[in-house]
């Protein structure tokens, strides 16, 4: 399901062609159709928003990318290495709370078969990164929420990926750990990385993004630059969204 | 004063547990007729079970000889209990021994014998059971001579087993002697004259001397058999003393 | 191999942090002291029943720890949903499982070596001469826990972590009576009859088909030949239970 990309789409990080997935719901299980052929391209470089309200399949599409979902139809192509060059964060994360943040991130690292030398670096400078040099040797059972979320994202970083998807990466953080994670997205927008995130806070959206795409009942409904999006609407990127969805 | 109240409920509720279990009549001796399975249904069970099991019931045998035997002397289930631990664990030895004397006491010596002897059969090397096959043999047995020439023979076999103490030979002997095997006796004395200590080869010549003929001559000739299970100087040295006060 | 050496190590940490496993030693030492009680009214036999009762005690005590850690072992992640840091890396699910087995097999090996040793030096100190039979026997008892951790984490990958357990004890106990299912395939005449039971006992894991604790009380020695062809038989069977469980866990979305 998930390809190397050919060579015409290469300017692409990400490609999804036709997207389905069906899931077995209840006692009876009677298949629900939760994507219903979704398509999306996300070219090198770019910062790129999925949205959508809840439900729409946001999160299953970024989990068949990933891969801890199979679709029932379609392609994934990347124009990475496959899980060697991408970095995922998931929604409302949860990690092992009997380790300190430093202990977390070294395992991510090996599970990446990282070199022990590199890895220690890459550890260290993750943490300086995310702010969380002086919680790093702290169980993460004692995190806050926004630490959390710093951490999540330092393990999706910690192999240093060229494409990092990361599921809601504000969700349930204060205006503090709001500006943290969107600081942080900017400097990996800067490095030349792709993200692609999904997010409900179309301000953030609006701040960080060039491309988005809207999802509503398991399919896109509408994709292209946050710019033509501003420039459809009067009232922002808000109604716009708003626009879109009801249509 | 809810905490009050539930302090008091505590308290009501400690006493009435404690009180409850100290106010237990002491247990009687029970029934001595116990329900004892056949060891062919735990044969069934994991080998490595069989043992343990085994171990459970000997405590209860430990128990149930201890509620009776100062009791009722009823000792009716003792029998199939001790026969279900050996059938178990056929190397357990305690059980065996413990029958000596435990099925004497429930009326049941030939029980017991049977046992030991089970019980030798799959132990050969242990000199202790022998031992006690001997010391029933003499002790419960019939006829006087016949009783004294088969604890002989199981004293025998004990004085050949590693670890059994050096006064087994002299009580193979001195059955021997009982049962009118009078040559056999006076063999029997010569390894322990030779091997024992002060005292044995004391008691060794005494014995000698009593079973062996007084005049010279046929003294003599009671002897030659026990040049061959002696080496020459102990002969030398046992016989200067039965023939000590003897005219050369 | 170093990502499920990492993973590994993890379980390991994970495993032996939790308090569970403190108390469940804890409780097996004073089952093993207890013995030393039962052994005053045994009648001088205190050395036979400290090996017999100990050794019990360490066999039904690491059941415990290998059932219910076993069970929890991959629903937890499931559940708490760290499978998604782990399965967004380039982590395959049978690396995952196996790793998963030995992690908890090392946290295992832990706790039957602390009892073991426990027991080896209390029997020691009563019986007046140490009996390695008691550390052969522990080492026989861990290999048949392996198993029923393998067949564990195969229940755990169908359904809920309290079924696994519960189904794990049960297999440790369909597993001690082998030999039983063994001789009912001699039974009756009708070949689909004879062909279930042939089944039954073979997919049943044979956890006593070598006789070591007997010895440890002086029964007879075992044919040690036939003791490394079960510690075979044993690594053979929680190998293919964790292929099983890879298969069942690679069907598996997150």
């Amino acid at each position: 399901m998930m390809t190397p990309m050919d060579s015409t789409a290469k300017s692409h990080a990400l490609v999804v062609r036709g997207l389905r997935k069906t899931v077995p719901v209840g006692f009876r299980r009677k298949q629900i159709e939760i994507l219903k052929g979704v398509d999306l391209a996300v070219r090198h470089g770019d910062v790129f928003g999925l949205l959508g309200p809840n439900g729409a399949g946001k999160t299953t599409t970024v989990k068949i990318v990933v891969g801890l979902m199979r679709p029932t139809a379609g392609a994934v192509e990347l124009g990475v290495d496959g899980a060697g060059e991408t970095g995922y964060l998931p929604e409302n994360p949860y990690f092992y709370e009997y380790l300190s943040g430093r202990e977390f991130l070294n395992l991510c690292g090996r599970l990446f078969a990282l070199e022990r030398q590199h890895r220690l670096e890459r550890v260290g400078e993750l943490l300086r990164d995310v702010g969380l040099e002086a919680a790093a040797d702290t169980h993460l059972r004692k995190y806050s929420k926004g630490m959390l979320q710093r951490i999540g994202i330092a393990q999706a970083l910690i192999n240093d990926p060229k494409l990092v998807l990361l599921d809601e990466p504000m969700t349930g953080l204060d205006p503090v750990g709001r500006v943290e994670v969107k600081r942080i997205i900017e400097s990996l927008r800067d490095c030349g990385k792709t993200v692609l995130f999904n997010s409900h806070i179309l301000s953030d959206v609006g701040e960080l993004c060039s491309h988005i795409a809207i999802m509503t009942a398991g399919k896109v409904v509408w994709d292209g630059s946050v710019d033509e999006a501003l420039g459809a609407s009067n009232g922002g990127l808000e109604q716009f969204f708003m626009d879109v969805v009801s249509s | 004063m809810r905490g009050v109240v539930l302090a008091l409920v505590a308290l009501a509720c400690m006493a009435a547990v404690v009180g409850f279990q100290v106010t237990r009549p002491v247990k009687a001796a029970g029934n001595p007729q116990v329900f004892v399975p056949s060891s062919h249904f735990y044969e069934k069970l994991s080998p490595s079970y069989r043992t343990s099991i085994a171990d459970v019931y000997w405590l209860g045998i430990v128990q149930y000889y201890g509620e009776h035997i100062d009791g009722d002397r009823r000792l009716d289930s003792l029998p199939a209990m001790l026969d279900l631990v050996t059938a178990l664990s056929p190397r357990f030895i305690e059980p065996y021994l413990f029958s000596t004397f435990a099925l004497a006491d429930a009326g049941q010596p030939q029980t017991a014998y049977d046992l030991l002897q089970r019980g030798y059969r799959a132990n050969p090397r242990n000199w202790r059971l022998p031992y006690q096959l001997g010391f029933l043999a003499y002790t419960y047995g019939q006829g006087k001579k016949k009783k004294a020439l088969t604890a002989a023979k199981w004293f025998t076999i004990a004085s050949g087993l590693p670890g059994s103490p050096a006064f087994i030979p002299r009580l193979a002997a001195g059955m021997l002697s009982r049962g009118g095997e009078r040559e056999k006796a006076i063999i029997m004395w010569g390894p322990i004259y030779t091997e024992g200590d002060k005292f044995a080869r004391e008691k060794a010549v005494a014995s000698l001397d009593y079973l062996l003929p007084k005049g010279k001559e046929a003294r003599m000739r009671a002897v030659v058999p026990l040049y061959d299970t002696m080496p020459k100087q102990e002969f030398e040295a046992l016989t200067a003393e039965l023939f000590k006060g003897y005219a050369p | 191999m170093s990502r499920a050496l990492a993973i590994a190590v993890n379980t390991f940490r994970e495993t032996i942090r939790d308090r569970i496993l403190g108390v469940i030693v804890v409780f097996a030492l004073l089952m093993i002291v207890g013995s030393l009680w039962l052994a005053s009214i045994s009648l001088g036999q205190e050395g036979r029943m400290m090996k017999d009762f100990g050794l019990v005690a360490v066999s039904l005590f690491g059941l415990i720890v290998a059932v219910f850690v076993a069970a929890s072992l991959v629903h937890k992640e499931v559940e708490k949903r760290t499978v998604y840091v782990i399965f967004s890396k380039p982590v395959g699910r049978a690396q995952f499982i196996f790793a998963k087995f030995v992690g908890l097999a090392a946290t295992l090996a832990c706790v039957l070596a602390g009892m073991g040793l426990f027991l080896f030096f209390a029997d020691w100190a009563v019986s007046k001469a140490p009996s390695a039979m008691i550390l052969a026997a522990t080492a026989l008892i861990y290999l048949e826990l392996l198993v029923v951790v393998a067949v564990t984490i195969v229940l755990s990958t169908m359904t809920s972590a309290i079924l696994a357990s519960v189904l794990g004890i049960t297999v440790f106990v369909a597993g001690q009576l082998s030999r039983q299912a063994l001789s009912l395939t001699s039974l009756g005449h009708s070949p689909v009859l004879k062909g279930l039971s042939w089944f039954v006992y073979v997919l049943i894991p044979n956890l006593n088909a070598v006789d070591v604790k007997p010895s440890v009380v002086g029964e007879l020695a075992p044919d040690w030949s036939q003791v490394a062809a079960w510690s075979g038989y044993l690594v053979a069977y929680a190998v293919l239970a964790l292929l099983l469980a890879s298969w069942l866990f690679s069907r598996k979305e997150f």
